[in-house]
């Protein structure tokens, strides 16, 4: 029977071998390989990150692209699985021969795929995942184009220890690398202002029902509570909040804050904080302003958020990165090494601010601001509460639920 | 041409394409592709001898794969023990684990199995998630060893980073898998087998200890799918909880029913055809801009059933062509 | 007691009794026709989709009510139809095998159709009750999930009193008890498949309405309805339809108990947990033996 297999094995892969030799993307073409949830529940946010991409990717193109030719963005589809990202990032590095790889979304899988990337000497630039793990491995072919975890939530920890001084804390945490990061670097904090840790409870991506885990933490009624989830659960975790009548000041990273969490949750969200580099809120800068006036002629119908803009400054540093390596020579790994090198001596003002990578890759002069969820005619608005400087509102303390006005 | 030889030359053709396709295949991803399907079929091959020979409907193969990922990564990772070692130790230990799911399944049938196999698997991927300071949860371990380098000559030695000579080592082991189980259908434990699965009550009245055979194709079928585990993850060299997954379990049993459940080849052809059919596909939505290939997926699993039960060798052995003798998926054709 | 105990009991018995609405859909087609159907979960998704189509053409309470309808009719339709074109023709197979796969091609199917119609992004199903919550001292809850506990048990007691009074109800538990003698008693067999498939799959698509109000929709959210399901249908033993009525808030209690006192990580495995115990020890469920309705 072996036999038999092998020669059905032989007349299967024979005929499908003639299917399987690639499709050639046209060959002039200047070729970047981007990673992203394009399928799955984060679908939703990647597609804003490349709507900024395509933004980037116009006004390259339509100045008539780089060295004469046009540049082709070539996706890989992550569904935010380490094992088909891996599978993605040798697609782009093997078969479509990408110049760097852009992109991102999900720790997990940018630290996986940063790695096959690192060992294939191909550059790669991280636009949206905040694990510290990503860049402190000290391979030298990736970059991050966003804040790291310890970055953003160094606000809100200066904001904790300076102005709200909590004394009870608990702990309600997305069971993955996202939420255990943060939770590592809060927990070192509440020990720093003394602040006891009631509970540290997880969920798992995907789950719905928070009915367990909130009655939990209503009985030992924390005064904060770091919630670190994405926006479906973020907005269900809110609502659940009201039907249990909880409540305590809420406080995430501020990635759940899109436009379908306040779709989901409408004035519900009220007082929930986080940490965010919204680019309607930083329209002070030039760069912003241009670019969320650029976003709306372009897509009037959505609202320019955090991924949106991440996902431009990271094709825009790509870009800005090839064109100073020099028209690709066609030996890959000349030109990926050429590229990795111009990227280490990028300084570039975007929208996010000032970036420039530090030795390990990762950029240092983003500083993000310390969010609130207000209300304004019971509608949802996110305001600047903290660095003073550029706080644009005060902080609300979290009022029951009977004394709310709107619901 | 008498159908013994026809045989025989297929044999050779095949074995001479099997390991030349290595070495004639330049493009990387390609490699790649063959790496994956080369898994995939171990899986299908040991899921079919429990679920198509044995009649066992396992729904928690992956656990399996899993058990055997997790056990040799975190060998390598923690304790510096040998990959090759680590194999082994990976297929052992899901052995193990597939006698302990043996046991209730002894009472127990149809969809009480199924789901306590998924159960099965369900409880060891949240292990896998929150047992942080073993797993680290679900980031997954990564920088996993590849398989140790085998020394030829003092300074000549092959090297297993590559997509090729993993290729060559992945071959074998399902060489190997398909041997041990064509032995044991080949055998008189295959009719026992067969016995059991279309009437287990008939088997058990003439005598047939039916608990030590359940016993016995659990136990190997989870030791070949913990091997596979423990390849991957020395060439993919990083796994997430997600290796446990049901989809995983859904992908593996929907290639063996599309390539023939209850035959040898079926699930080795099944795993062939879907791994390239979804990479043709993917290039295929990446044109059109549609998302279908779960669909297709979903669709070819429900037509399989329903309108070609033995899969593609049964559709293969009826063509004209085609040497008889070989047989409706040879002396194990349901 | 305490009100955490308490009101754990609350959110335990209130999901509980969600579960038991599709489960009994899970149970009674087991019992009737021998078919587990993996894919009884995604007749949920399907009817808390057909919910929000109806509620963006009619929003507010009376939309919700007529969402409801909307979902137990065209997901009976849609039930009935994988069942004459999909599961019938296995009928005559010898395994279970078969049908077991068969589901599980058509739940691969509908989720996947599901997201390539609607996109994976989740949607809210506005609470009819708009959001009001009930404060009872040392519980509290809102009055959408107090409406779901009485609504559940209010259809499955309906059900009760269907298949015990009236005489096709007394039909489908003849056919459910023995198909070939309810036969020679003149009982129309095909009428009975299509119905209990028909009145299965409704139930599973007013629990699916249910479930969407007090959770979100989306397309994979059929997959944990389906797994609980099985849960209590297997605690309850398969075809039992009062061991899925009490499966279903054993399990809704066992979990909400379990996670908050033992391990909220693994809050999701206590229900498997649970029947790999029972099947050990008690292989026909909980209730009594498993053949009878």
């Amino acid at each position: 029977m072996i036999k038999k297999s092998l020669g059905i094995a032989l007349f299967t892969a024979c005929f499908l071998f003639a299917l399987c030799v690639g499709p050639a993307l046209s060959a002039d073409s200047v070729k970047i390989g981007i990673l992203g949830p394009f399928s799955g529940s984060l679908a939703f946010n990647a597609s804003e990150m490349k709507k900024g991409m395509l933004l980037a990717l116009e006004e390259v193109n339509d100045a008539g692209g780089l060295f004469g030719r046009q540049v082709e963005l070539v996706y890989g589809d992550t569904e935010c699985k380490p094992d088909k990202g891996v599978g993605a990032v040798k697609k782009l590095l093997t078969r479509d021969e990408v110049l760097v790889v852009g992109g991102g979304y999900c720790s997990s899988v940018n630290i996986a795929a940063s790695q096959i990337a690192d060992m294939e000497k191909c550059p790669v630039v991280v636009a949206i995942a905040i694990s510290p793990t990503i860049t402190n491995r000290g391979l030298e072919y990736v970059f991050r184009t966003s804040p790291n975890s310890p970055m953003f939530l160094n606000g809100i920890n200066q904001w904790l220890e300076k102005v709200k001084q909590a004394k009870t804390v608990a702990f309600f945490m997305e069971n993955s690398d996202y939420g255990r990061d943060g939770e590592k670097i809060w927990s070192e904090l509440s020990k720093k202002i003394k602040a006891k840790e009631l509970a540290h409870l997880y969920f798992e991506i995907g789950d719905t029902d928070f009915t367990t885990q909130i009655s939990k933490l209503k009985n030992l009624n924390p005064d904060v509570t770091f919630n670190i989830a994405s926006t479906t659960e973020a907005a269900l975790i809110q609502k659940q909040a009201k039907e249990l009548n909880f409540v305590t000041q809420w406080i995430g990273v501020g990635g759940q804050f899109t436009e379908a969490y306040f779709k989901m949750t409408g004035p519900i969200s009220q007082y929930a904080m986080g940490s965010s580099l919204e680019p309607t809120l930083n329209m002070k800068s030039p760069e912003t302003a241009a670019f969320v006036e650029a976003y709306r002629t372009a897509y009037p119908d959505s609202r320019p958020g955090i991924f949106s803009s991440q996902g431009y400054d990271n094709l825009k540093v790509i870009l800005d990165a090839v064109q100073r390596a020099g028209e690709p020579t066609g030996d890959l790994q000349q030109d990926r090494e050429k590229i990795k090198d111009a990227l280490e001596k990028t300084d570039m003002k975007l929208t996010q601010g000032r970036i420039t990578f530090e030795d390990d890759g990762q950029v240092h002069s983003v500083v993000p601001s310390v969010v609130q969820v207000q209300l304004e005619n019971c509608e949802p608005e996110l305001r600047i509460i903290y660095p003073e400087d550029r706080a644009t509102a005060d902080y609300q303390a979290p009022q029951p639920w009977r004394e709310r006005e709107c619901q | 041409m008498t159908p013994r030889t026809t045989r025989r030359l297929l044999t050779a053709a095949g074995l001479a394409a099997f390991f030349t396709l290595p070495l004639v295949v330049t493009d990387r991803y390609f490699l790649h592709i063959l790496v994956m399907t080369g898994i995939f079929a171990i899986l299908t091959s040991s899921w079919n001898l429990l679920t198509g020979y044995a009649g066992q409907l396992n729904l928690g193969h992956a656990a399996f794969y899993g058990i055997g990922a997790y056990t040799s990564a975190i060998l390598a990772t923690r304790l510096g023990i040998n990959p090759w070692a680590g194999l082994l130790a990976g297929g052992l230990l899901a052995a193990a684990a597939g006698f302990l799911l043996g046991i209730p399944s002894l009472r127990l049938s149809g969809p009480y199995l199924a789901i306590t196999t998924i159960g099965f698997a369900e409880i060891l991927r949240l292990v896998a998630m929150n047992w942080v300071d073993l797993t680290r949860g679900s980031l997954g371990l990564y920088g996993i060893p590849p398989l140790t380098p085998i020394p030829i000559t003092s300074n000549v030695s092959i090297e297993f980073t590559s997509e090729r000579n993993f290729l060559y080592v992945l071959l074998i082991v399902l060489l190997l898998t398909v041997w041990a189980i064509r032995r044991m259908i080949r055998s008189g434990f295959g009719v026992t087998l067969k016995a059991l699965r279309d009437d287990e009550v008939g088997a058990e009245s003439i005598g047939v200890d039916t608990a030590r055979f359940k016993l016995t194709v659990f136990t190997i079928s989870a030791f070949f799918a913990g091997v596979a585990g423990a390849l991957f993850a020395h060439y993919q060299r990083l796994i997430s909880p997600d290796t446990l997954s049901l989809g995983e379990t859904f992908a593996i049993l929907t290639m063996t029913m599309l390539g023939g459940l209850g035959t040898l080849t079926g699930p080795i052809l099944g795993a062939v055809i879907l791994t390239f059919f979804s990479e043709w596909l993917r290039f295929v939505e990446d044109m059109v801009k549609l998302d279908v290939r779960m669909v297709i997926y979903g669709l070819l699993l429900i037509v399989t059933i329903r309108f070609m039960r033995e899969g593609v060798v049964g559709l293969l052995v009826k063509l004209p062509w085609w040497p008889k003798t070989l047989g409706k998926g040879g002396s194990d054709g349901r | 007691m305490d009100s955490l105990f308490l009101q754990q009991v609350v959110n335990g018995l209130i999901i509980g009794s969600v579960y038991s609405l599709i489960a009994i859909g899970l149970t009674m087609i087991f019992g009737v026709m021998r078919i587990s159907n993996f894919a009884h979960g995604d007749y949920a998704m399907v009817g808390a989709y057909v919910a929000v189509f109806v509620m963006m053409w009619l929003p507010g309470p009376l939309g919700w009510v007529n969402a409801l309808l909307a979902a137990a009719v065209i997901v009976a339709v849609a039930g009935v139809v994988s069942e004459l074109l999909i599961f019938r023709p296995l009928l005559d197979r010898r395994t279970d095998i078969d049908m077991i796969m068969v589901s599980i091609g058509l739940f691969i199917l509908l989720e996947n159709l599901a997201q390539f119609f609607f996109e994976a992004r989740p949607r809210m199903l506005a609470d009819p009750f708009g959001g009001n919550t009930v404060d009872l001292g040392l519980v509290s809850t809102s009055q959408l999930r107090l409406f779901c506990l009485a609504f559940s048990c209010v259809a499955i007691a309906g059900l009760q009193v269907f298949l015990n009074r009236s005489k096709t109800g007394i039909a489908i538990r003849a056919t459910s008890q023995n198909s070939r003698a309810a036969r020679l008693m003149g009982i129309d067999i095909n009428r009975i498949y299509t119905l209990t498939f028909g009145l299965g799959s409704a139930m599973a698509g007013i629990g699916g309405v249910l479930y969407g109000t007090l959770f979100a929709v989306y397309p994979t959210m059929g997959a944990i309805p389906t797994l609980k399901a099985f849960v209590v249908t297997i605690l309850g033993g398969m075809g039992n339809i009062r061991g899925a009525i009490f499966g279903g808030f054993i399990l809704g209690v066992a979990e909400t108990l379990g996670g908050s006192y033992l391990a909220m990580e693994y809050k999701n495995a206590i229900g498997f947990v649970i029947i790999i115990l029972v099947l050990l020890i008690r292989p026909q469920g909980l209730f009594g033996q498993r053949e009878g309705v």
